[in-house]
């Protein structure tokens, strides 16, 4: 697969699993029940969908970003590269978080907490953090302004979802 | 009012260095008050509990009370109820993650087939129950076989919300209102999750006597481990995971006047007829993985077969403890 190809299906798959994951803390804390799978199931999916809505007015602004430029080919590339900037600092993150939860699942209970003490709950904090330098990063190196906005609306848009999910459907404990 | 002490700067000239001690407060023992009689709930005024939180140096603690709603400078108490159930739904999360009501029942099996007598439904009463997540964990998940579970509060509103989440789930457990000092009925093995740095001075003793005094068996309470590094985490994890500033406030307070081993030892012993066990202690443990720790009582001809019923997990556990400074 070319990078042209990959680079938008690797981001745009982080960004959709940030945002089912994002579903879940948005309902985190609300529901006091000790059976409660349905209820975060349902909670990831309003992220996902969530993520979705977001993915979608992105690809408009990018699509208006390409068809206004004077070399739509040349603009493309340069989105391309941007993205991979983003990657640099998004993917090593992702992997992390990814590793922490996989982690979490398997092990046994002590360590499972030492994960969440010094994996997941550090890296909850810094998410926002990792986001929007990943936005910067990609616009420093970004050939042209309209794709240096690109990256920046692109990284803080993804930050939107849980305040979305949980002011719409948690704002009130359940 | 409970009260942890910390030494603080003192301030104006000639004081040198750290002289005047000062509380340590949570605010959500300071805005509520109940009659220990009747249960009803006494007005609080928000302004003392601004001063109480101010002469403590916790502008952050004053500002978030300055914050809650009031008529006449009398704490809405409806308010405060909706706030409270709101921080414990979020702490109950926190357990969640953090396995609390697992590991609870990883010991409490053990301690349970150590003391129950032959052909007695054994009791388990949760003190301080809070929504009452330890008791409905363990009566969802089964895992303890046939024990009456109940869990007791001094609050009514968590008192009410932890019936309600039992009826919605139909959990076969209860809860009533009542007080730690003077438990209503009596139980096979008291349990607690977090309560134990609620209780200051005297009042430590008091908690572990009165269970002595109601005829328990056996008791197993888990509290934060008091480690330099608590706060931190404490601080990280509050923030990382509750939205209350009131329950991330607290979280941190709650960390920075946890009990040493040796304190929760020494009080416990005053308890007659209960020997302590420390299972883990701090010292002993990693430094990121002693979130919470538990203590154990038994009666003294028990000890072996408490031993016994734990198999290899027996060897964390220790009778006795050092002073020390907290590690780590
Ligand atoms: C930090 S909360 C812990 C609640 C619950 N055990 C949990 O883990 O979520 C402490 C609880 O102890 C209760 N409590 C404090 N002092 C008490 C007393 N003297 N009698 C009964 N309950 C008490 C408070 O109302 C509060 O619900």
């Amino acid at each position: 697969m070319s990078a042209a190809v990959a680079v938008p299906v690797v981001l745009a798959s982080i960004a959709l699993v940030d945002a089912a994951l994002a579903g879940f803390r948005a309902a985190t804390g609300r529901n006091g029940l000790i059976r409660k799978r349905a209820y975060y199931v349902v909670a990831m999916r309003r992220g996902l969908a969530g993520g979705a809505a977001v993915l979608g007015c992105l690809a408009l602004v990018l699509g208006a970003v390409l068809a206004t430029a004077p070399d739509p080919g040349t603009r493309y590339t340069g989105l391309t590269q941007a993205g991979i900037s983003m990657l640099w600092v998004i993917g090593p993150f992702a992997a992390v978080v990814v590793a922490s939860l996989v982690g979490y699942a398997v092990l046994p209970r002590r360590p499972a907490t030492f994960l969440i003490l010094l994996g997941l709950g550090p890296l909850t904090l810094i998410r926002p953090w990792v986001t929007v330098a990943a936005g910067l990063t990609a616009a420093w190196t970004a050939l042209d302004l309209p794709t240096a906005v690109c990256t920046v609306v692109a990284a803080t848009s993804v930050l939107a979802v849980e305040p979305w999910v949980h002011r719409r459907w948690y704002a009130e404990p359940a | 009012m409970t009260t942890a002490a910390r030494r603080v700067p003192a301030r104006g000239p000639g004081l040198a260095g750290y002289r005047t001690r000062v509380p340590i407060l949570e605010i959500s023992d300071l805005i509520i008050r109940h009659d220990v009689a009747t249960g009803a709930s006494l007005p609080v005024r928000r302004d003392e509990v601004i001063a109480a939180l101010r002469a403590a140096g916790d502008r952050r603690g004053a500002r978030i009370v300055a914050g809650l709603p009031h008529r006449d400078g009398v704490l809405e108490a409806a308010a405060v109820d909706r706030l409270l159930v709101r921080t414990h739904t979020e702490l109950q999360r926190l357990n969640e993650e953090l396995r609390i009501a697992e590991q609870l029942a990883e010991l409490l099996g053990p301690l349970l087939a150590a003391v129950a007598r032959g052909g007695e439904r054994p009791r388990v009463v949760d003190v301080g129950c809070g929504i009452g997540y330890a008791v409905r964990w363990l009566a969802a998940a089964g895992v303890l076989g046939d024990v009456d579970l109940s869990g007791v509060d001094f609050n009514p509103a968590l008192v009410a919300e932890a019936t309600r989440l039992a009826d919605v789930e139909g959990l076969a457990c209860r809860f009533v209102r009542g007080d730690a000092f003077a438990l209503p009925g009596s139980a096979t093995v008291y349990i607690s999750v977090g309560v134990l740095h609620h209780l200051r001075g005297d009042a430590l003793g008091a908690f572990f006597r009165a269970q002595a005094d109601a005829g328990a068996q056996a008791y197993c309470h888990f509290d934060i481990a008091a480690t330099r590094l608590a706060p931190v985490g404490a601080w990280m994890f509050h923030r990382a995971r509750m939205r209350e500033p009131l329950g991330r406030h607290d979280g941190v307070v709650s960390a920075r006047r946890a009990h040493t081993d040796h304190d929760l030892m020494t009080a416990a012993r005053s308890a007659p007829g209960l020997v302590p066990l420390l299972h883990r202690p701090t010292h002993h443990s990693n430094p990121f993985c002693a979130s919470v720790r538990p203590l154990l009582g038994v009666r003294p001809q028990e000890v072996s077969a408490l031993r016994a019923a734990l198999g290899p997990a027996a060897r964390h556990l220790v009778t006795d403890s050092r002073p020390m400074r907290r590690p780590w």
